[in-house]
């Protein structure tokens, strides 16, 4: 939830230097072991961190109904609960090293399974909207920088920071309200949340899958291209005084060009890293479309099994999670120096 | 984020035009998307069966839910979604009548008791049969009950039910005999689905079988599970053998909608038929739907009560105290008097705006045979003079600062224990809040999402409590039990509230071993009344279930009570079983609606709009300035 | 502006005398930024009506036995923003709300900076395994899911606005972290700190003496810019449920709004005031942040 719309993030931490072929090699390793690292920390978080959750999950899971206490000793033996914290915890790590997250208590299914059945819908939610908040920050962004200081700059800015501080559940059920519901004569064009009608195959079924994304992707764009729009500008403008540029020119190259090939590749590598940068945000983004949209996907099952507390489910989303983010910056890492030999001066 | 700390740009240095580099990345952006959009589509399972599709002519009844299933098997699911799905898979041994509630032949036909009232035999039909064609007998029945008996796996969701069993055989394909070590009035009231023991003898362990694997699942109920995927749909289809008779809908479908909203704005346009809410909708929504055509809202009296507990110093079988709950509201007077203090028809008028009856005995009155209320004198009106009286009387007197003095000197201040999920007890709590601190006591409201922790370890005051009641009501009768108290402080038992109560328990004794219904009625009622003079468990109201359905989809469906009551998470199948399709053209979602394709047009004209911006900058000549 | 009297008490005075001049010429400067001054003059208005609320509206107005109106009324001219589902007056609930949204914003922030600043000193001034570990932790706390995080803190505590508070500044500190890290590197290569050193300063005498008040334009963008961010947090939290429910909030106005089922009922008044609320605070403290930034970073040349 950083708020991030001012500066351009650029790598602070030592590069590879002067890019020779070994020295990245150093770089890569260094940057895997971090993330190695970073990831085993998130396990062992995520891990005690659940555990503070109050709430016994067998106690609440059976508190509706009356159980023996052999059926309760059952139900712990069966979790696991009856261990010694520090066995839980040494077992839940060996287990996850080999892909098993457990078993949920709410669905009695493997976590893993959970996972990657919501996944591709996340993926598909967050992939469109990625592209397309990006394409559009970057071209709003650009045009913007060009046209510095003029009115459709301005306009653009303002409406950029202005949705960028929209919270987007509330975008979102506006949303709903006016183009799923219906407002006075206007029908409501859109499906007011899951992400099928059901009962559809083929190309009926990936359109009906479409027509359902489009007001979510809509929320997640209108909130997420500001961040997009005012970095890639704010690059762009400091791009546009340097001195290689005004050679360019001088040299009698058309303007477009001159931006096309020389200002604008520049400016992007900010950009791109901020977009790997950024994922917590879109994860808590992802979190409050799909709750609000039904969407079926990660963030709805994260809040449902926060509730139970439905311990490895959550904690396998967590890990998840974390491990997107990590895996992500670390790529961005290592594919920014190919971008940008500058990095490591 | 760091700041841009470049150090220097000011010397130029050679550059490679990269023009390819910005495209390699738009294509890879653009494959990342293509991909994670191929990925979604085969990684759906397709309906697994090579079911023929759906037909136009196919009438569907959609129902909007939103919890989530945890199981499909009957052994281990304890959800209302999951419990009522089984009760249209599966046939259970009797049935309650929608009219009055009283019980008539499910699997079996006909049912008595020995002499001795420990031997019960039922008679199972012959004409169930499993939807794949074999006989449905006694030795199914047999079966699930011995195997509830015998693995606690199987014994995780209804293993109540089988605890008083001594043995269950099955003579012939249509006698089923069960042996009881006690006397048990809950045998005509079975709520135990019945499954095939050819398929589950096959399941293996079944503390981890879900019943999910293959579709469609056999059953003898009046719908055949033909699909289910988590968290989106479950699809049923008719069972056209039923012995009661075909539903008169060919398909059931449990569609998902996680928030109520979108559920009610899919009523509306057509996209399910059949709205309940959970747990009821919101008088908002009921407002705003009653005035629509074509749509039938359903405001009928409810199954459940809703209550203040009030903490009786938790207790274990084994006599050992725990918890802290307030010493004060040991004080019969001081419980009499904080419920004298809540004024339930200003809860009805403007939480539940109508929607609700205010509550009086435990049990709601669409229970006829059970219903008890207060006489006139034992009532505990609202009348906060008195109550304020009350606790002057009992000995808490006010301060200085207004407030009451519990008998240590300090002021008294109570925890309210409130589900955070449910906005009827967070709208409550704040008027429980103002009233209770105008009598001077002070109150904590302690929304948590998990609120079953504190309970039990008897770390309240005060809590909001309700239950569902079956027509049998021996359920939420057992709850306040001496009996249901866990054995030991680190037990669970199956107690509500801690009540424990010699008068109340001789009386349950006596209706479970009572088999005569009038003469089990009266005893329930004298319990009700024992319940109500102890003031730790009063009803403040009934909160009525509230639905709302398509009637251009519907035609006619039948509540339960017949004379008024809900339509989902019935005793039975009624509602689904007999519910009739309208005559019109079935509006389900076959082919694309014509805001699909509205969408879609759309969503193609932005596309091409941006391509031609796109191709028509890229003439931009040096006119465009900095 | 003359020039000042010369020694007139010593050092002190005059290290105040430069604070003063550079706060005038910070003022100067800020003013030549339009938007900052719209968000500024927007959250001096919220920052009015927040204060001067017990008095226009007074605390009964969030009493649910006391609510003058029917519930879920539209607007009219007695309730102008109509009324929420206990009846009782939304434009005096959203009026009232906006001192806990803002209290908590600025808390949050408040704590969040802080933190922050402390772990950005302290690892920027002492190198070595310490600074290392601390750069680790922060990185580490980085790539959390910040939403995940709180959720996971507000479910563990109770429901309070001090929970809401602390799971929303123990989970964004890192960014402040990592950028007035960078400054105090920067600061302490400067010549004077050597010097400072050299005369026997130690190192609470630089962190507070040298570095702190170079860090201090830094630090107050980043508290602007963070307030608007925790704004938000506090308004999804609530909304998500987690906030505390007896207590009026811009966030928990939008949750009883879709408990109630406002949307369904297309109660608009009841859904689209306190979001705005939330859009406008969070803007004009971004806008002044920004505006700050520009002031104290002219390269970053982002004025609009």
């Amino acid at each position: 939830m950083a708020s991030d719309v001012t500066s351009a993030p650029v790598e602070e931490t030592a590069g590879p230097g002067a890019g020779t072929r070994s020295g990245y090699v150093r770089y890569v390793g260094g940057k895997l072991g971090g993330a190695v690292v970073s990831l085993l920390a998130v396990l062992v978080t995520g891990f005690f961190l659940f555990r503070l959750i109050p709430g016994d999950p067998v106690k609440t899971m059976t508190g509706g109904r009356p159980i023996s206490t052999a059926q309760l000793a059952e139900y712990r033996r069966e979790f696991g609960l009856d261990l010694p914290l520090w066995e839980q915890f040494t077992d839940y790590c060996g287990k996850a090293l080999t892909g098993d997250l457990g078993t949920s208590y709410q669905f009695r299914a493997p976590v893993i399974d959970k996972i990657s059945e919501a996944l591709p819908n996340t993926l598909l939610l967050t992939g469109t909207a990625f592209v397309l908040y990006t394409a559009l920050g970057m071209f709003l962004g650009t045009r913007s920088a060009w046209r510095h200081g003029s009115l459709s700059d301005r306009l653009n800015t303002g409406l950029a920071l202005t949705l960028y501080s929209v919270p987007s559940f509330w975008l979102g059920l506006l949303l709903i309200i006016v183009f799923s519901v219906g407002v006075g004569p206007i029908p409501g064009l859109f499906p007011t949340g899951g992400m099928e009608s059901g009962g559809k195959e083929g190309f009926a079924y990936v359109l009906d899958v479409a027509h359902h994304l489009v007001l979510p992707v809509v929320t997640l764009v209108a909130v997420e291209y500001g961040q997009t729009l005012l970095v890639t500008r704010s690059a762009l403008l400091d791009e546009m005084g340097s001195d290689y540029l005004t050679t360019a020119r001088a040299k009698g190259l058309r303007d477009d060009l001159v931006r096309r090939r020389h200002a604008v590749p520049n400016a992007l590598l900010p950009t791109v890293t901020l977009v790997f940068v950024n994922l917590g945000r879109t994860v808590a983004g992802v979190i409050l479309v799909e709750t609000v949209f039904s969407w079926p996907g990660l963030g709805g099952l994260f809040y449902q099994a926060l509730s139970v507390p439905d311990l490895p489910l959550v904690q396998g989303l967590f890990l998840f999670f974390a491990a997107a983010v990590i895996v992500m910056n670390t790529l961005a890492d290592l594919v920014y120096p190919l971008l940008d030999p500058r990095v490591g001066r | 984020m760091s700041t841009q700390d470049r150090n220097g740009t000011e010397h130029s240095r050679p550059r490679r035009p990269r023009p390819r580099r910005l495209h390699r990345l738009v294509a890879a952006a653009a494959g990342a998307l293509a991909l994670t959009a191929a990925l979604a589509t085969p990684l759906n399972p397709a309906p697994q069966q090579a079911e023929a599709k759906a037909e136009k002519t196919d009438k569907v009844l959609t129902v909007a839910v939103a919890q989530s299933v945890d199981s499909l098997s009957p052994f281990l699911a304890t959800r209302l979604v999951s419990t009522s799905i089984g009760r249209l898979m599966y046939d259970y041994l009797t049935n309650y009548d929608p009219k009055d509630n009283h019980t008539i032949p499910g699997l079996a036909t006909k049912w008595a008791s020995s002499p001795d009232k420990l031997t019960w035999t039922y008679t199972i039909r012959s004409d169930s049969k499993w939807s794949d064609g074999q006989q449905a007998t006694a030795e199914d029945a047999a079966w699930t009950f011995n195997k509830m008996m015998t693995d606690p796996g199987a014994a995780t969701a209804n293993g109540s039910f089988v605890t008083n069993f001594a043995k269950v055989t099955a003579p012939s394909p249509t006698q089923l005999v069960i042996q009881l070590k006690k006397p048990q009035a809950t045998m005509t009231a079975l709520d135990v689905p019945i499954v095939p023991e050819h398929i589950w003898s096959k399941a293996g362990d079944l503390s981890k079988f879900n019943n999910d694997k293959t579709f469609p699942i056999v059953g003898n109920g009046p719908f055949v599970l033909t699909d289910y995927k988590p968290d989106s749909y479950v699809r049923l289809k008719a069972n056209k053998s039923f012995w009661r008779g075909a539903p008169k809908f060919d398909e059931l479908v449990f569609r998902y909608y996680k928030d109520q909203d979108a559920a009610v704005a899919a009523l509306r346009k057509g996209e399910v038929s059949f709205v309940a809410g959970s747990p009821s909708l919101t008088p908002a929504q009921a407002a705003s739907l009653k005035g629509e055509q074509n749509i039938k809202v359903n405001d009928a009296p409810g199954r459940r009560f809703y209550a203040l507990a009030t903490n009786p110093g938790a207790q274990a079988k084994n006599g050992t105290h725990f918890g802290d709950g307030d010493p004060s509201l040991l004080d019969e007077n001081v419980r009499h008097a904080l419920f004298m203090a809540v004024d339930r028809k200003t809860l009805i008028d403007k939480v539940f705006q109508g929607h609700a009856v205010e509550g009086e005995g435990y049990i709601p009155p669409r229970f006829s045979t059970y219903f008890w209320k207060p006489s006139a004198s034992q009532e505990l009106a609202y009348d906060p003079g008195k109550a304020a009286q009350l606790l002057d009387q009992a000995g808490y007197k006010k301060n200085g600062d207004g407030k009451r003095v519990g008998k240590d000197g300090k002021p008294i201040t109570y925890r309210l224990l409130c589900h955070a999920t449910d906005p009827n007890d967070k709208a409550v709590g704040q008027y429980l809040k103002e009233w209770w601190g105008k009598l001077g006591i002070g109150v904590t409201l302690d929304c948590l999402d998990n609120v079953t922790d504190p309970w039990l370890a008897g770390k309240y005051d005060l809590a909001f409590d309700g239950w569902s009641v079956n027509p049998d009501p021996d359920f939420v009768l057992s709850i306040h039990t001496c009996a249901a108290l866990p054995a030991t402080p680190k037990d669970i038992g199956a107690t509500d509230n801690f009540v424990c109560d010699k008068t109340y328990d001789k009386l349950y004794a006596q209706q479970l071993a009572e088999y005569d219904p009038a003469k089990r009625a009266d005893i329930v009622k004298q319990m009700e009344s024992r319940l109500y003079d102890l003031g730790y468990m009063n009803v403040m109201a009934y909160p009525n279930a509230v639905e709302a359905y398509r009637t251009d989809q519907i035609k006619s469906i039948e509540t339960m009570p017949l004379s008024g009551g809900n339509i989902y998470g019935q005793d039975g199948y009624w509602s689904w079983w007999s519910a009739v399709p309208a005559a019109s053209d079935g509006s389900s979602s076959d082919g694309l609606s014509g805001g699909a394709i509205a969408g879609i047009v759309i969503g193609g004209l932005v596309v091409i709009g941006a391509v031609v911006l796109f191709a028509l900058r890229r003439r931009a000549t040096a006119e465009d300035r900095e | 502006m003359t020039a000042p009297p010369v020694a007139q008490t010593g050092p002190r005075a005059l290290a105040r005398q430069r604070r003063r001049r550079s706060a005038a010429r910070f003022w100067a400067r800020y003013r030549t930024h339009r938007a900052g001054l719209v968000g500024l003059a927007a959250l001096g208005l919220f920052a009015l009506v927040a204060l001067t609320a017990p008095l226009t509206v007074g605390s009964d107005v969030s009493s649910v036995t006391d609510a003058p109106g029917r519930p879920l009324e539209s607007p009219s001219a007695q309730f102008p923003l109509g009324t929420d589902q206990f009846g009782r007056n939304l434009l005096g609930l959203v009026i009232w709300g906006a001192r806990v949204s803002l209290l908590v914003g600025l808390l949050a922030a408040v704590l969040s900076v802080a933190i922050g600043a402390v772990v950005g000193i302290t690892a920027g001034h002492f190198r070595g395994a310490y600074g290392t570990v601390l750069m680790r932790v922060t990185d580490w706390f980085l790539v959390m899911p910040t939403l995940v995080l709180a959720i996971a803190l507000a479910t563990v505590m109770s429901r309070s606005l001090g929970t809401v508070i602390l799971a929303i500044g123990v989970t964004t500190w890192p960014t402040t972290a990592r950028l007035v890290r960078a400054q105090t590197l920067a600061v302490e290569s400067r010549p004077y700190i050597e010097r400072a050193r050299a005369l026997g300063g130690g190192h609470w005498h630089v962190m507070s003496r040298h570095v702190l008040p170079n860090v201090m334009p830094l630090v107050l963008a980043q508290t602007t810019l963070m307030v608007s961010s925790s704004i938000l947090a506090e308004a999804t939290l609530a909304f998500l449920g987690l906030g505390d429910p007896t207590v009026v909030s811009w966030g928990g106005l939008l949750q009883d709004a879709r408990e109630a089922g406002a949307v369904s009922a297309g109660d608009w008044w009841y859904l689209v005031p306190p979001g705005i609320a939330i859009a406008v605070v969070a803007l004009a403290f971004t806008l002044c942040g920004r505006a700050v930034e520009s002031v104290l970073n002219p390269r970053l040349g982002v004025a609009g």
